[in-house]
């Protein structure tokens, strides 16, 4: 069928019982999760469980994630909703991370076989560390610095929130290797762990939400790398460099702006079908006009978080035809996190205030939605780009 | 006549309770999240300032403040911590009930609150369902000289040691509103273990299953009771908790303002951007119009006790709760990802208004709104 937002039978299926799966087997584990600011001891056996591939980057003889017909980027929209549906501390036990995604978008062709090719092939966890104490949004401040000295690019600075940062198998680090050349001067950079002076302050931060994930604060302290870890620069042959990558680097983060927005529907839904039945349950307590006010927030509800799918699907189907619209990318990722905020909220407002005990998980998804508008690209950003389709570099 | 002066009174309390928000129960704010208490030393200063123990000077208490200046109270502690501030003033709601309406014998039990800072008491309202006051499902019913108390109520502070429990329903011969006065220990009076809430940890929210018989002299005011005045007093209850959460608003606004004019990106302070001041304009403006509201429906509720204040009161509520809600939302996300980290305290008042917003909420006020 043309022109249809219906994902295929298969995919359907796929993300159904990754749902189910994630729903009955890994929610369990989401309260300790929290609590204990990580992944549950076991979580190899949980995952065990899985009854379909997920990908995973410690047991890649299992299987990666099936191709679909639909593509690839609409697929991970469908994998993102359903693994984080259970819960949000899933999906990181995965390995998985976005530094190589970077390194995919800057790499020279030798850096994505070497990078890149073997996480897609075999999973693994890698990180992306652009952020800094004293920026976020405005990427062009980055402070930290790479200079040459001989056989090796030294690393100094200090990189704030990094996902996955304490333990990924590498970091893409962005540092400046001429202040002077301003934006042009950013470069991204292949940092292993265990180089020397490659610090971890902070393993993880203490946060509102998602405190499962590993969110590390990174110190580089003359950190040599070798020549060749410099994203899109060849140094045998500089005629071979595909360029500093600075743009490349957001331009490779948009593609994953929609997976965030899909993870915050995930979380939304759940709340929603764990409120219902509760309420279901407790219509005789409310009043009739009461009731009809609770099923019409419900309904709008699940066609509010349906709209957000439908942007999701119109922005990842540009990736998969080889066109990727950062604008509708942006689009998506305006529109759903904040959305997902509200519907968490009011589904716990519907509860009143057992809805806030931690008996159930609403309190905690309320507190983990909130992160998807401020990372990777804050709502207030998304809707810049946006702005700029229509009135160019005005908007701002 | 239209007077926007505040009295002399209101100007003064506030003014003192700003100054103890600031200097005493903020810089406490996370102490009282980490021990689900508000730690003894600054209950026992709040405590002596009297803002926050309403009772008479002749049972041992330095007065009950106008409503007004009640209100005003309730906005200041509020903007220092909303955890301490709901701690402090739900103890305060039994107080003030029993002071209003209680019979003599009920009142003089009140000495026991005004001077021990270690009495822990509170007032059993909310149900959930959107209910209001006036039709409340728990049901206290009179029978001879015996009075029976049966319902579950929910967002009970200090559910577990509430001394009294002050329990609020309605009468179901009259439906008309009635209270009683539990002792803590009461029989029949089941806590429902809570293991924690998104927010307000210092007031040891709880819920509470009750089937009670005790004598009729617990009934508030006993069983000759005005119904129309106690409705009154607790419509100005859930006022008070709305101005709380109006205070934690417009703190969470003003601290986001000032880091806002402090961090730059794209060459300027972010503030210069209307992406963020905007937002934070709109809460102040909201924030303006819920505390208006707040006085002027307590102005109406006080002049006519025995008015219908039903409508009022819940839109007054719903909105003021919905504007913390956005207000302190606003808070984190100016903040970006620092205000997702606990080194500030925007992540704690949006908890906070949020779990303030699920207390008293009513679906026919403020229907889901899909954003266009
Ligand atoms: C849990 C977590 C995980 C993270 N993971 C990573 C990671 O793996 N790698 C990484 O590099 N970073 C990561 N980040 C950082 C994240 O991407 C930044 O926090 C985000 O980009 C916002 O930057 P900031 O916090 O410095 O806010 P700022 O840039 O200081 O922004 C503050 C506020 O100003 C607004 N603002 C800024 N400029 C404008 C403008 N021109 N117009 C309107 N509004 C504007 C923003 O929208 C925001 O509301 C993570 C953060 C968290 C909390």
């Amino acid at each position: 069928m043309s022109y249809s937002f219906t994902l295929s039978r298969p995919l359907q299926d796929y993300a159904r019982t990754l749902r189910e799966w994630s729903t009955t087997e890994c929610r369990p584990y989401a309260r300790q999760a929290d609590e204990q600011k990580g992944r549950p001891e076991n979580w190899r056996e949980i995952l065990d469980t899985a009854p379909i591939p997920l990908g995973r980057a410690d047991k890649p003889e299992l299987g990666q994630v099936p191709t679909f017909e639909d593509g690839d980027w609409i697929t991970k929209l469908a994998f993102y909703e359903a693994i984080n549906y259970g819960d949000v501390w899933v999906h990181p036990t995965l390995g998985g991370g976005i530094g190589d995604l970077v390194v995919k978008a800057l790499g020279t062709p030798k850096q994505v076989a070497e990078w890149y090719d073997p996480i897609q092939q075999r999973g693994g966890a890698t990180a992306f560390a652009l952020t800094e104490p004293g920026f976020g949004s405005d990427t062009s401040m980055v402070a930290t610095t790479a200079v040459r000295d001989n056989d090796s690019w030294v690393v100094n600075g200090s990189k704030m929130y990094c996902t996955g940062g304490a333990f990924a198998e590498y970091v893409v680090v962005f540092a400046t290797v001429d202040k002077e050349l301003g934006a042009r001067g950013i470069n991204a950079f292949v940092v292993p762990r265990g180089t020397p002076g490659f610090n971890v302050v902070k393993e993880n931060e203490d946060k509102l939400g998602i405190r499962s994930w590993t969110t590390s604060l990174l110190e580089f302290d003359d950190c040599a790398i070798p020549l060749e870890n410099r994203l899109g620069w060849d140094v045998d042959h500089p005629e071979n460099s595909v360029g500093n990558g600075y743009g490349g680097a957001l331009g490779a983060l948009a593609f994953n702006r929609p997976n965030m927005a899909a993870l915050a529907i995930g979380l939304a839904q759940a709340s929603i079908d764990v409120v219902t039945p509760i309420l279901k349950g407790q219509q005789a307590g409310f009043t009739p006009q009461r009731w009809s006010a609770v099923e019409r927030d419900l309904e709008a509800m699940n066609a509010t978080l349906e709209r957000g799918r439908r942007i999701n699907y119109l922005a990842q189907v540009t990736v998969d035809r080889g066109r990727p619209s950062r604008s509708l990318a942006a689009a998506a990722k305006g529109f759903a996190p904040e959305t997902a905020e509200r519907v968490i909220r009011r589904c716990i407002e519907l509860l009143g205030p057992e809805g806030v005990s931690k008996e159930l998980l609403l309190e905690k998804w309320y507190r983990d939605s909130k992160i998807m508008d401020i990372f990777e690209g804050s709502g207030q950003v998304q809707r810049i780009i946006v702005g700029r389709t229509l009135v160019g570099g005005l908007a701002g | 006549m239209i007077d926007l002066e505040p009295d002399e009174e209101q100007v003064e309390i506030a003014a003192l309770a700003r100054s103890i928000a600031d200097e005493l129960v903020a810089p406490s704010a996370r102490d009282a999240e980490y021990a689900a208490a508000v730690p003894d030393d600054v209950w026992l200063k709040v405590f002596e300032t009297g803002l926050v123990m309403p009772v008479a000077e002749e049972h041992g208490g330095g007065g009950v403040p106008g409503p007004l200046a009640l209100l005003a109270i309730a906005e200041n502690l509020g903007h220092g911590d909303p955890g301490i501030a709901s701690a402090a003033l739900w103890h305060a709601h039994a107080a003030l009930l029993v002071g209003a309406h209680g019979t003599a014998e009920q009142r003089s039990a009140l000495t026991r609150l005004a001077t021990d800072p270690g009495a822990r008491s509170a007032v059993a309202l909310y149900e959930g369902f959107g209910r209001g006051p006036a039709e409340l499902a728990t049901s206290v019913a009179v029978e001879g000289d015996q009075v029976r108390v049966r319902g579950r109520k929910v967002g009970v502070p200090f559910a577990a040691s509430a001394d009294p429990l002050v329990v609020v329903g309605t009468d179901p011969a009259t439906g008309a509103v009635r209270a009683v006065v539990l002792p803590h220990g009461t029989a029949g009076v089941t806590v429902v273990a809570n293991p924690g809430s998104l927010a307000l940890d210092a007031t040891q929210l709880g819920a509470v299953d009750l089937d009670v018989t005790v004598p009729v002299s617990a009934l508030l005011g006993g069983p000759d009771a005005d119904p129309a005045g106690l409705l009154a007093t607790v419509q100005r209850l859930r006022l008070l908790t709305a101005s709380t959460a109006v205070g934690t608003a417009l703190r969470a606004v003003e601290y986001a303002g000032q880091y806002a004019t402090g961090r730059i990106a794209f060459g300027r302070p972010i503030a210069s951007y209307q992406g963020v001041s905007f937002p934070l304009a709109e809460a102040m403006m909201r924030i303006e119009a819920a505390r208006a509201e707040l006085v002027d429906v307590t102005n109406a509720v006080v002049a006519d006790p025995g008015g219908d204040h039903g409508t009022a009161v819940g839109q007054a509520v719903s909105y003021a709760l919905a504007v913390a809600v956005q207000a302190t939302r606003d808070g984190v996300q100016t903040l970006g990802g620092h205000g997702f980290i606990k080194d500030h305290p925007v992540e704690l008042w949006y908890r906070s208004a949020a779990t303030l917003s699920a207390l008293d909420f009513d679906p026919l006020r403020d229907p889901f709104q899909a954003r266009l």
